[in-house]
C-alpha cells in the first residue's frame, strides 16, 4: 500500500518488483505446464526437432526464454526508473583509517 | 572412440596465463582499496560497481555452472533444460524485485554488509548475528564444493595427465555400461583425490585466496568479471567444436539416446544404469521446485545481496538487467548443446562433473594452436570456480570480521589489526576448504543446489521486509531467517533419517524404532539428482517449496505480534527525506 509520504525510490521499486514478479510467475507457468503435456514419457517415436532441439525443448524452454529476454530489455529500458540514491552515511561506532592510524 | 588428449604444457601454460591475470587485477584491485577507507573499499569496492561488473558478476555462475550443470545434463539428459529453466528470468528478479530498495537502504544506513543491513535497518543486533553464522555455514558449504572442481580441472590440464587414467582413478558413479557398478540407496563419495589433483587443489587454493587477500571485494568482483567474459568465449569455441563432431545437433540427441534411453529426450529424464530402477530425475513437482529455487536463490544470495549494495547507481541496475540476460542466453543453452553433444561423443565417462573439460581436452586437435584453445576453454570452468570462491570469501570474512569480531570481541580494533584479522580469516577459510576436499563429494551440483536454496529460504523474506515493509520488526526477521533456515536443515536432515532407516531396514534390522520411522517417513522417492547430499521430499518437493512459505509465515506472525517498530528508524527509511 503506498502512503503520501512514501519515498519515491520506494513507489518505483515496488512498482517494478510486482511487474516483475508477474513476469515470473507467467513464465513458470507457461514453462512448467507446457514441458508438463508435450516433453514427458513420449515414445522416442514421437521425437521430432525444431532447430536441432526435441521440439518440447524447443517450444515451452528456448522460446519462452527468448520472450523473457527482450520483456527484461524493455523493462531495462522503458519502464525502470532511475533516481538519486544520495551519498552512503559512514558506521558512526567502527574506526576510521585515521583513528587506525593514531591507533 | 579414441581416448582424448591429455592437458600437455600449452594447457598447463594457458591456465597459468589464466591465473597471472587474476593475480594482477587482484594486485591493481588492492592499490585501489588503499586510497579509500578500508573497510568500505575492501567489502564493498566504494560502491562503484558498473553496469558489466554487476551483471556479469551478481548472480556468481559457479563451479556449479561449467561442472557441475553440465554433469546433469550429461547424466539425465534435455531434461535438465526444465530444470534451469527459472535462470530465464534471473536477470530480472536478480536486480527488479530488491535492488533498487537495497542499494538505497545500503546508502541510508551505512551498511556494507548483509548483517549490517538487517541491523540498521530493524535497530537488531540479534538478527545480524544469527545472519552472520548462516551465511558463514551456508556459503563455506557451496565455497568448499567449488575446490573441487577447481582440483579437478588443475588435475586435467597436468602435462601428463592422462584423463581416461584420471577418471580411473576416480570412484564416482559409473555412467551407462558400467555394468559392475553397484546400485546403491544411499549417499555416494568419490574416492580421494589423485596427486595431480591434490597439486592442482593446493596451487588453486594459493592463488584464490591470495589475490582475494589482497584485493578484497574489488580483486573478487574484478576477476570475476574477467573470467565471465573468459567463460562466455570458452563456452562458445567448445560448442561450435563439438556440435559438428557429434553429426549436427539433432543426430547428437540421436546418438545419445541411443547410448543410454528415450529418457535422454525427454522427462523425467534418463535414469543411469546406477540408479534404482524406476529413477525420474524431474517429475512435474520437482520442475516447478527448482524455477522458484533458481529465481528466489538469485534474490536472496548474500554474494548477490552484496553486489548489489554496491552498485553506483539506478542507471547501472537497468543495464545490468540486459547485459545479463543476454549473457544467460548465450551461456546456458550452449552448454546444454555442448552437453547432449558430448553424451554422444564420450557415451561412458564415470565422473561426469568432468565432461566440459574432457572435451576441451578432446575435440580442439592437436598442436601449440590446439593446446592454447583448450586451456582457454577449460579456463571457463576454472574461473567459474575462481570467481565464486573469490566472492564468497569476501562475504564469509567480511561477516567473520564486521559482524562477529569487530562487534564482539574488539570493537575498537584499529585499521591495521581489522587488516591482519581479515587475512588471517580467509587464509583459515581456504586450509579448511582444502581439508574438506581431500575426499570430495560426488555430484557438484548437490551442493550448489543446497547452498543457493537455503540462501533463499534464510533471506528472501527478511531482504523483502527490509525494504517494503514499514511493519517488520527485528524479531519477525529473526524468526523468517530461523524458520526459513531451519525447515531447510530439518528436510535435509529428515532425508538423511529416512535414507539411513532404510539402509539398515534392508540390512536386516529388527528394531522397532528403526521399522517405525522406516514407515512413519515411507521410502525414500526415486527423484531428484541419485546419491550424495538428498532431502526428504515432502509431498514431491524441493525443501524450497515449503521453507519460503515458513519463512514468510514466520515474519509476518512474529512481526505483528511484537512491538511495532521505532516510527523514526522506519520514517527514515520509507519517507521521502526532507532536506
Amino acid at each position: 500500500m503506498s502512503r503520501p509520504n512514501d519515498d519515491p525510490v520506494l513507489r518505483s521499486a515496488r512498482r517494478e518488483a510486482a511487474i516483475t514478479l508477474l513476469v515470473f510467475a507467467a513464465a513458470l507457468v507457461y514453462t512448467v505446464v507446457y514441458c508438463s503435456l508435450y516433453g514427458y514419457d513420449r515414445p522416442v517415436e514421437s521425437l521430432t526437432f525444431v532447430l536441432g532441439l526435441p521440439d518440447w525443448v524447443f517450444w515451452g524452454i528456448l522460446v519462452p526464454w527468448g520472450v523473457c529476454t527482450v520483456v527484461s530489455c524493455v523493462m531495462s529500458f522503458a519502464v525502470m526508473a532511475d533516481h538519486d540514491l544520495e551519498e552512503a552515511a559512514p558506521p558512526s561506532d567502527l574506526p576510521s583509517d585515521e583513528e587506525g592510524r593514531r591507533g | 572412440m579414441d581416448r582424448p588428449a591429455s592437458g600437455g604444457v600449452g594447457v598447463m601454460l594457458a591456465l597459468a596465463a589464466f591465473i597471472a591475470a587474476s593475480a594482477v587485477l587482484g594486485a591493481l584491485a588492492q592499490r585501489r582499496v588503499r586510497k579509500g577507507e578500508f573497510l568500505q573499499g575492501y567489502f564493498l569496492g566504494n560502491r562503484a560497481l558498473g553496469a558489466w561488473a554487476l551483471a556479469l558478476t551478481a548472480t556468481v555462475q559457479s563451479g556449479g555452472t561449467f561442472m557441475g550443470f553440465p554433469s546433469l545434463v550429461y547424466s539425465y539428459g534435455w531434461i535438465v533444460a526444465l530444470w534451469i529453466a527459472g535462470y530465464m528470468v534471473v536477470p530480472l528478479t536478480g536486480f527488479a524485485v530488491v535492488g533498487k530498495r537495497l542499494a538505497q537502504l545500503s546508502r541510508h544506513s551505512g551498511a556494507i554488509t548483509v548483517p549490517d543491513l538487517l541491523r540498521e535497518r530493524f535497530d537488531s543486533p540479534a538478527a545480524a548475528l544469527l545472519a552472520s553464522l548462516l551465511i558463514i555455514v551456508f556459503m563455506s558449504s557451496m565455497m568448499v564444493a567449488q575446490f573441487k572442481a577447481g582440483a579437478i580441472v588443475m588435475g586435467l590440464a597436468w602435462p601428463d595427465a592422462d584423463p581416461a587414467a584420471v577418471a580411473a582413478d576416480d570412484g564416482g558413479e559409473g555412467a551407462d555400461g558400467d555394468e559392475g557398478a553397484e546400485k546403491d540407496a544411499g549417499p555416494k563419495r568419490a574416492s580421494g583425490l589423485d596427486r595431480r589433483q591434490l597439486v592442482g587443489l593446493v596451487v588453486f587454493s594459493v592463488v584464490v585466496v591470495g589475490y582475494t587477500m589482497f584485493g578484497g571485494f574489488l580483486a573478487s568482483v574484478w576477476t570475476d568479471l574477467f573470467q565471465s567474459v573468459m567463460m562466455l568465449v570458452g563456452v562458445v569455441i567448445l560448442a561450435l567444436l563439438v556440435v559438428p563432431a557429434a553429426g549436427g545437433l539433432e543426430q547428437a540427441t540421436r546418438t545419445a539416446v541411443a547410448n543410454t534411453s528415450p529418457g535422454f529426450a525427454f522427462g523425467p529424464g534418463h535414469a543411469p544404469a546406477t540408479s534404482p530402477d524406476g529413477w525420474a530425475f524431474l517429475p512435474s513437482g520437482l520442475a516447478v521446485s527448482f524455477f522458484v529455487l533458481w529465481v528466489f536463490s538469485g534474490i536472496g544470495s548474500p554474494a548477490s545481496i552484496v553486489r548489489v549494495m554496491a552498485t553506483e547507481s539506478t542507471q547501472v541496475l537497468r543495464r545490468s538487467v540486459f547485459l545479463l540476460a543476454c549473457y544467460n542466453c548465450l551461456i546456458y543453452v550452449p552448454l546444454i548443446v555442448i552437453c547432449v553433444a558430448g553424451r554422444a561423443l564420450i557415451p561412458d565417462l564415470r565422473d561426469t562433473d568432468q565432461i566440459i573439460p574432457r572435451l576441451a581436452l578432446g575435440y580442439t586437435g592437436q598442436g601449440a594452436g590446439a593446446a592454447l584453445m583448450s586451456g582457454l576453454i577449460l579456463a571457463a570452468p576454472f574461473g567459474a570456480v575462481m570467481a565464486t570462491v573469490s566472492c564468497y570469501l569476501v562475504v564469509i570474512a567480511s561477516g567473520l570480521v564486521k559482524d562477529v569480531y569487530l562487534r564482539f570481541v574488539r570493537p575498537h580494533a584499529p585499521v591495521a589489526e581489522i587488516r591482519r584479522v581479515t587475512y588471517a580469516a580467509m587464509i583459515i577459510v581456504g586450509l579448511v576448504a582444502v581439508a574438506l576436499n581431500i575426499r570430495p563429494v560426488q555430484y557438484l551440483q548437490v551442493l550448489v543446489v543446497f547452498s543457493g536454496a537455503s540462501g533463499a529460504a534464510t533471506f528472501v523474506v527478511p531482504i523483502l521486509m527490509a525494504a517494503y515493509w514499514r511493519r517488520g520488526t527485528g524479531p519477525g526477521v529473526v524468526a523468517a531467517m530461523a524458520a526459513g533456515s531451519g525447515t531447510m536443515f530439518l528436510l535435509y536432515f529428515g532425508g538423511w533419517i529416512q535414507r539411513s532407516v532404510w539402509t539398515a531396514v534392508a540390512n536386516g534390522s529388527t528394531s522397532p524404532l528403526v521399522n517405525t520411522i522406516a514407515e512413519t517417513l515411507g521410502r525414500e522417492p526415486l527423484i531428484g539428482i541419485a546419491g550424495g547430499l538428498r532431502p526428504y521430499y515432502l509431498l514431491g518437493l524441493d525443501p524450497i517449496l515449503w521453507a519460503l512459505p515458513a519463512s514468510l509465515a514466520a515474519g509476518v506472525v512474529v512481526s505483528l505480534t511484537t512491538s511495532p517498530p521505532d516510527p523514526a528508524r522506519v520514517s527514515r527509511y520509507f519517507d521521502v527525506v526532507t532536506r
